[in-house]
């Protein structure tokens, strides 16, 4: 059975409109105008359980949205879901028992306590036998590597520290999947990759479905198999991240620093040099065309080198891209 | 058994929340001080004009121990309203609605933790107040007997203001309506004035709404503690209570369809 099975999903909110003003405002006082937004315009997806599938987009593409309707917070405009063979607006809390939720911009533990207490509280709230949740948070605070951090209140750990809580805190009684709002924003490369590395451990130990949303490349390179890309609500791109990769991550910028004054000759065939100083240089290509290793070759051959930075461009950059082929290809067909 | 256990552990965990900054609690509630000492100028002032030791019933001491205790139900009470609406307005009902439980549940679970410690205190300070401005209270023993009626009250507070929050879902901002909830809750429920003190037919009227029932049923049940009293207003209760706890959950059914989460 399918974890997630999405049809035409949509959902419209009404919002009010006013024009700037004192005239403005006293008419909407008297004759308000509402006009809609299309969050969600008509989405449909599948999820295996146990997949680790990627769901990303631009500010406003219509994630949350549809996470909040997957977990049974909000109710569609029109359109049919089942999670783990639920309808999760009409059986949220049956749901609820199942699955796992972090909004990485929204914290759930209590934020002047220890992070002890929300765990017991949840233990309580999932109905886990005492003995039970004493055992899985042993288990989670080894795994999360949270021995040092349970005692202390909430708001003195670090952003790293509290965000491997709260996905700890979300993974206590045992969801069949976890639902990931950006889990990462905010944390720096070590956070991450440990945030990242106790994710895919539970999915393989434990076969956790996850549904992540990111805006982080890295995220979708390290954890998932699969990707949706949505922007207006809409699915734009479906396809595996090895395949994305291949398509559109191909572009590396690359940035070294000398230890010494270098020549200013950069020139490699098919690399655009961005920026040449007098110890180093910033570069852009594409490893499809050109390999990593001739670029990396020519820069060592110029110089000592103190310091080197290789780096993806944004995933903004990538939706771009996927927005103008899809543009492109809706053309050719017209 | 376990859901139970469920809320009484979302009740636990707000009592100890409640005392993560103890000097704001403590501060907070020694506003009753002066509150008690104004009210105690303004009723001596009135019974001396009035000539009488006795005004409808209540002697002067009875007034100031009626005041503490419909001030401590006041006082004590979290702001639900603006609680709800702030978490619909930055989007952290998210979190309370994903939970296995039930939302009303929980929130009057966590009310009732967060009430505990703060009407405690108020009854500690206005009482010491009290006591040392006019002597003890002529029937102690009235204190164990308005406390099923004081509990009850916090359901209605709850209830209303619940309510009040709840129509954020529609209105995002709710300000209004707890402004006008307080200052009827001042009139009606007999805050500032006891409703023995009013005319006939506004006493008739007030005695019959659920402010009354939510601040002067029990605070009059502590200084006239009789089992007609206490049926009185216990019998009333119930009924308000089963009006309103149906209609917010009616009102909750209807606000979840209606409901834009905020933010990301």
């Amino acid at each position: 059975m399918p974890a997630i099975q999405v049809q035409n999903l949509q959902k419209t909110f009404q919002t009010k409109r006013k024009a700037a003003g004192l005239g403005a405002s006293m008419k909407s006082l008297f004759k308000p105008e509402y006009g809609s937004v299309e969050a969600v315009r008509s989405l449909s997806f599948q999820m295996e359980s146990g997949e680790v599938l990627g769901f990303i987009g631009p500010n406003g593409a219509g994630k949350s949205t549809t996470i909040k309707m997957l977990t049974g917070i909000l109710h569609p405009s029109r359109g049919a879901a089942k999670v783990l063979g639920f309808t999760p607006w009409l059986e949220r809390q049956s749901l609820a028992f199942q699955i796992g939720t972090v909004f990485g911009q929204r914290p759930q533990l209590w934020y002047h306590l220890p992070a002890m207490d929300t765990f017991i509280l949840f233990g309580k709230i999932y109905e886990l036998d005492d003995a039970e949740a004493k055992k899985r948070i042993q288990f989670l605070s080894e795994a999360f590597e949270l021995q040092d951090l349970l005692d202390v209140p909430v708001r003195k750990l670090s952003l790293g520290q509290r965000m491997r809580c709260e996905v700890a805190a979300s993974l206590l009684h045992r969801p069949k999947l976890i639902l990931l709002d950006e889990p990462s924003i905010g944390l720096d490369v070590v956070a991450k990759q440990n945030i990242r590395d106790a994710i895919r451990r539970m999915n393989q130990e434990e076969g956790v479905g996850v549904l992540l949303t990111s805006h982080d490349a890295g995220d979708l390179e390290a954890l998932c198999k699969r990707v949706i890309i949505v922007n207006h609500g809409q699915i734009v791109y479906e396809d595996k991240v090895s395949s994305l990769k291949r398509k559109f991550l191909t572009t590396k910028m690359v940035e070294v620093r000398y230890a010494k004054e270098v020549a200013k000759d950069f020139s490699i065939h098919g690399v655009e040099i961005l920026k040449v100083g007098r110890y180093g240089v910033k570069l852009k290509f594409d490893a499809s065309q050109t390999s990593v290793d001739s670029v990396l070759a020519h820069l060592s051959a110029s110089g000592d080198m103190a310091d080197i930075t290789i780096s993806d461009p944004p995933l903004e950059e990538v939706i771009a891209k996927i927005y103008e082929q899809a543009k492109a290809e809706s053309v050719d067909k017209q | 058994m376990k859901t139970v256990s469920k809320y009484w552990s979302i009740f636990q965990i707000t009592l100890i929340n409640s005392l993560a900054y103890p000097g704001e609690l403590i501060g907070r509630s020694l506003m009753i001080i002066p509150f008690m000492w104004i009210f105690y100028q303004l009723w001596k002032v009135t019974f001396a004009a009035a000539g009488a030791e006795v005004i409808s019933g209540l002697t002067l001491r009875d007034t100031l121990w009626y005041l503490m205790l419909a001030e401590t139900i006041e006082l004590g009470r979290p702001p639900i309203a603006r609680t709800l609406s702030e978490n619909v307005k930055d989007g952290s009902i998210a979190y309370i609605l994903n939970k296995p439980y039930d939302f009303l549940w929980y929130q009057f679970s966590a009310a009732m933790g967060e009430t505990i410690f703060r009407a405690a205190l108020n009854a500690l300070f206005g009482g010491l107040t009290v006591w040392t401005l006019v002597g003890a209270p002529n029937h102690p023993q009235g204190f164990w007997i308005a406390l099923p009626a004081i509990l009850g009250a916090w359901i209605l507070h709850f209830c209303v203001n619940a309510m009040i929050g709840l129509s954020a879902f529609i209105v995002e901002d709710v300000s209004a309506f707890t402004w006008i909830y307080q200052k009827l809750a001042f009139i009606f429920g007999g805050m500032l004035i006891p409703l023995d003190f009013y005319p006939n037919w506004l006493q008739a009227i007030a005695k019959a709404l659920p402010f009354a029932s939510a601040i002067y049923g029990p605070a009059r049940l502590f200084v006239t503690p009789t089992l007609e009293l206490l049926i009185n207003v216990m019998s009333l209760q119930i009924v308000w209570i089963l009006v309103l706890s149906f209609t917010l959950a009616f009102i909750y059914r209807r606000g979840l369809t209606q409901l834009t989460v905020n933010g990301g």
